[in-house]
């Protein structure tokens, strides 16, 4: 048994190569040491940069993680991932506040309702593909925007659910520092599961779909149902990051819930790298450190600076921050096929 | 009655702003196979314009109407071969991420060079005052948009049925494969025709700064109802991107009358919905070929 | 097989991660700074790059400026330290970036006071944030009660304005000068609800009565304000004035509908809930004159409020709206408390402040109240003019009304618990 998948695209009759990543296969030593590192810089992270941050990078590196298991493994772009975000984010902090709960129950309880939110909206935005899946997500989430604007006896509308609890078995979490640590084991679960689902026969048959889906049908696999697995899967995990972000910053805002949201998660895809799953903790790290750094250096015109990194990696670095090293990678140890 | 008649002219001339962009972007993506996420900003480029027209250069209503539409038209043929053209070999996903990259962009210049604040611009004198239009007197600038927004459409629906290009766009939208498969050369128009569909955008834009806010992110929040639009009425259609413009400004006017808040502002979603259970390809749209 | 002892390590991994942050660094301690390191900084927290850009933005920094050069001015050699500084964020009016800036401020950037923060939901984060870390926070951008409210506590000060002055000061003068019956429009979210309840209750307290509300949608996306506009004349009785609560953009479509569909013309005035001065000019003052709405500080008030902006417009190249004087003269006062105190310790400040009577460019008659933190002063009822009667550029409004600082602000609300 392999214990990779081909995440290439291939081109579909008629086009050029799509420019979706080709992730090389590295000898299992490379592998090893990229994941030895990448633990060891998730737990330094909070010793090198202001915690608070680091925590929102691990929240924004699951939700794009799960935009990621969406367009780089089933083709499908969400546009309107926030809602699933969003309404974890509601949830958690409707739950952490009312039932006084440990976070972790909160965050999952928030979870569970973002996936079960992606049944109807899934169910309807399955029946269209490529650019009108983005659209109809998009419409369908500033759906929920609007909802949760109105139900203001729930939400509270434009303030936000203000003082979210920190709650765990008594542990006093209230400085980020210990908080990330708390956290993180969480975002790793939902990362193991990610890879998990994509490593499994149904994210073979998932990639399988994205590059032919009549050829899926033909086989016999019922490819509307297998699309909406992986939309409501990756809701799931995009709920435990918003979950985790309400705890994180004790608040839910209503702009958890916002476009502008989904748009910065498929940025944060984007520029880490589409199809490559690992891109957006790339992505997630250097966009929300920019940010804050942004925010600061009182340069005023955030989105001339984010809308021109992502202008930029669309035309020349479609292949995003993680596919660029893979590609050296590929290049060091050419594809082995078995 | 009266009170009826009233929210319904009204909500035709939301629709009309809503046809407006979505026959734009059902031209361009019937071209192109590129849903434009920056119609928003071109539209929210006309209005500006016009208001830097008047206020530096005393450029009046009437000559915007013409300047803005032609030039972002120009602006936008030269961003279709600067940066759209590249793509449009690739997955349609990119043009559509290149162009929410450039809304970012566009707002954001606008923003730096004349702030978030909105600014004035007053209606021509001439549609000033009311028309009598036997019930219920109505502000002249209304029938004027509406008029207009109508002579524009079946313009464009004439060009369409008898010209060259025409027939060449309407194929290419309505039969892509056939189109190319009977041997028509569509990439010399393509240029042309993602300008022309920023034109529309632009004159949307040009009429709609002295009725709405002028400021950098009119068009934000605006584009994603007409991506609504566009799915109820079929991108692939022409036709029903005008018919489902004007019906979701109805809607949405008798809701704001009739209904509450809450559904009031979801309405248009909810029909999307529907259409999506009941015709998946859109009202008028046309199943496409599996892709 | 790979994968199954990849998942394993990853589990370890994750249990050596609680281990390692359980017994591992720990950050720094915090909240016993005094001016040992000698230097005080205040923090300058608000939006530089969206709606309320023009309003507050870059300018308070400047104006915060303003106040540190005349404090060391003032004081020269006696002052507590000559070290002060100014830090900024942009929080683009989002609550979770608010948090997280204001919390960095106090703990990496020594910052002792946050300024300004508008917007309501970013405003009542960043004093959970300032009670968290004991640090003072003066919020001048933002109009939510709940400062003075639910949110109070030790450390936040509640300085310009709030929903109750805007539509206690609006509906109650309009009122009392003969305007007895309202149609009420308001934008159907927290603060266009809030208003709309302080606005009615101001109302019929002075004598008058709503004979409509209806709440528009928010965000309009449609831009639309028809309906409405078209329905206010009809009501029985017809309504003298129009109460729009409408903020911002949205301001500027209802007004640009009124004069569409000639409401004025067909006798129904116009109030305005929230209104800046940077709104009248980009509506021009033709557009809306004739308003009234009530205002915190307008810069050609009096002499004093003149001289000041005529300073401020040498800075920056625009005359000031409140906010800029309001910013102005709170780190004037933080200052002259912590020259007071002799020291920037939080506690030792906030005792300074509290009950304590102040006269500046800004507050006339003010006092910081101690059982809320509401900073109470004059407001104005200011009316605008029409463009004939407007002599030089941003001088758009007069003041029809002083409205007294013990009747602009309500009572301390029984939600606030110190």
């Amino acid at each position: 048994m392999t214990s990779t998948v081909d995440t290439t695209v291939e081109p579909r009759p008629g086009r050029a190569p799509s420019g979706l990543v080709a992730v090389g296969r590295a000898p299992g030593w490379v592998r090893y040491a990229l994941l030895a590192a990448g633990l060891a810089v998730a737990l330094w992270l909070p010793n090198g940069l202001y915690p608070a941050v680091a925590v929102d990078i691990l929240c924004w590196a699951l939700f794009a993680v799960a935009v990621d298991l969406l367009l780089g493994f089933t083709g499908l772009m969400s546009f309107g991932h926030a809602a699933y975000w969003g309404t974890s984010a509601y949830v958690t902090g409707l739950v952490a506040i009312n039932a006084g709960v440990p976070f972790p129950v909160a965050v999952l309880a928030g979870a569970l309702a973002a996936a079960v939110l992606a049944v109807p909206i899934g169910y309807l935005a399955v029946k269209r593909t490529g650019i009108y899946f983005a659209m109809v997500t998009l419409a369908f989430a500033q759906m929920v925007y609007f909802v949760a604007n109105e139900w203001r006896s729930v939400t509270r509308g434009e303030n936000g659910l203000q003082g979210v609890p920190r709650e765990l078995f008594g542990l006093d979490l209230t400085d980020e520092y210990y908080f990330y640590y708390a956290a993180l084991p969480i975002v790793l679960a939902g990362l193991a599961a990610a890879w998990r689902i994509v490593h499994s026969p149904f994210g073979r048959v998932l990639v399988g779909i994205r590059d032919n889906p009549a050829r899926a049908r033909a086989l016999g696999y019922p490819v509307h149902r297998y699309k909406l697995t992986a939309f409501v899967l990756s809701a799931f995990l995009a709920g435990l990051g918003g979950g985790l972000f309400a705890i994180g910053h004790r608040l839910v805002a209503l702009d958890t819930l916002h476009w502008t949201t989904s748009g910065k998660a498929v940025i944060v895809v984007v520029l880490g790298g589409i199809g490559t799953l690992w891109g957006g903790l790339l992505g997630a790290a250097v966009l929300v450190r920019l940010e804050d750094w942004l925010s600061f250096s009182g340069f005023e015109a955030v989105g001339l600076v984010t809308g021109g990194i992502f202008v930029l990696v669309v035309l020349l670095f479609r292949r995003g921050l993680w596919g660029s090293v893979a590609a050296l990678v590929q290049r060091r140890w050419p594809t082995r096929r078995n | 009655m009266t009170g009826f008649l009233q929210n319904t002219f009204n909500g035709l001339v939301s629709g009309a702003f809503y046809a407006l962009l979505a026959l734009g972007l059902a031209v361009i993506f019937g071209m192109l196979r590129v849903v434009n996420f920056a119609h928003g900003a071109f539209y929210m480029l006309g209005a500006f314009g016009a208001y830097v027209l008047l206020a530096e250069a005393g450029v009046p209503f009437w000559w915007a109407l013409v300047i803005m539409p032609v030039g972002l038209g120009l602006l936008g043929m030269a961003l279709e071969r600067a940066f759209i053209h590249r793509l449009t070999r690739l997955d349609p996903l990119y043009n559509f991420l290149l162009t929410f990259g450039l809304t970012l962009i566009l707002q954001d210049l606008v923003k730096g060079e004349y702030g978030v604040r909105s600014s004035p611009y007053a209606a021509p004198a001439e549609l000033n005052g009311s028309v009598d239009l036997g019930l219920f007197d109505f502000p002249t600038y209304r029938v004027f948009i509406l008029g207009f927004a109508v002579c524009v459409c079946v313009g464009v629906w004439w060009l369409l049925g008898h010209t060259r290009v025409g027939m060449v766009v309407r194929a290419a939208t309505e039969r892509p494969e056939l189109t190319r498969a009977f041997g028509i050369n569509v990439g010399r128009w393509v240029t042309p025709v993602f300008g022309f569909g920023i034109a529309l955008a632009a004159l949307a834009g040009v009429l709609a700064a002295p009725m709405r806010a002028v400021n950098p992110l009119m068009g934000a929040d605006l584009i994603i109802v007409v991506f609504a639009v566009v799915v109820i009425g079929g991108l692939g259609s022409i036709f029903g991107s005008v018919a489902a413009g004007f019906g979701i400004g109805l809607i949405q006017a008798w809701g704001e009358a009739y209904a509450p808040a809450i559904l009031a502002q979801t309405l248009v979603f909810i029909v999307m919905a529907a259409v999506l259970l009941w015709r998946p390809a859109g009202l008028f749209g046309r199943e496409e070929a599996p892709a | 097989m790979a994968m199954r002892r990849t998942a394993g390590l990853a589990a370890a991994s994750a249990a050596v991660v609680l281990v390692a942050g359980c017994g591992g660094g720990g950050p720094q301690a915090s909240g016993d700074q005094k001016l040992t390191d000698d230097k005080i900084v205040l923090g300058v927290l608000n939006d530089q790059s969206g709606v309320y850009l023009e309003l507050s933005g870059k300018n308070s920094v400047k104006a915060v400026e303003m106040a540190v050069a005349d404090f060391k001015a003032k004081y020269g050699d006696k002052a507590v330290t000559t070290n002060i500084s100014v830090e900024t964020a942009d929080h683009q009016n989002k609550p979770d970036i608010a948090n997280t800036k204001a919390a960095e401020m106090y703990d990496r950037r020594a910052v002792d006071i946050v300024l300004d923060v508008p917007t309501s939901s970013a405003a009542e984060k960043v004093a959970d944030v300032a009670k968290e870390k004991q640090k003072l926070y003066f919020n001048i951008g933002a109009a939510t009660t709940t400062l003075t409210g639910v949110k109070c506590n030790r450390y936040t000060f509640h300085y310009a304005y709030d929903t109750y002055m805007l539509a206690n000061g609006t509906g109650r003068s309009t009122t009392e000068q003969g305007a007895k019956n309202w149609y009420v429009l308001y934008p159907n979210y927290q603060f266009g609800q809030d208003m709309e309840k302080s606005f009615s209750a101001a109302i019929t307290a002075a004598g008058g009565a709503v004979v409509g509300k209806d709440a528009a949608p928010f965000p309009n996306t449609s831009g639309d304000y028809a309906t409405y506009l078209l329905k206010a004349p009809t009501l029985n009785p017809k309504p003298d004035v129009l109460g729009t609560m409408q903020a911002g953009a949205e301001l500027v479509n209802v007004v640009k509908q009124y004069n569409e569909f000639k409401l004025r013309e067909k006798g129904v005035g116009l109030a305005v809930g929230l209104m800046f001065l940077t709104d009248i000019h980009s509506l021009t003052p033709d557009a809306l004159a004739g308003t009234t709405y009530t205002d915190a500080w307008y810069w050609n008030f009096d002499a004093r409020n003149r001289e000041f902006a005529d300073r401020f417009q040498k800075e920056t190249g625009t005359r000031p709206t409140f906010a800029h004087a309001a910013n102005y003269s709170a780190a004037t006062q933080y200052l002259e408390a912590v020259q007071a105190a002799g020291t920037d310790d939080a506690d030792t400040v906030v005792k300074q402040l509290e009950g304590k009577s102040i006269e500046d460019v800004f507050l006339r008659n003010g006092k910081i109240r101690a059982e809320d933190h509401r900073v109470v002063h004059d407001a104005y009822l200011a009316q605008v003019k029409p463009a004939a009667e407007v002599t030089e550029p941003w001088d758009y409004v007069k003041v029809l009304k002083t409205i007294p600082a013990a009747e602009a602000f309500r009572a301390p609300s029984a939600d606030c618990k110190m």
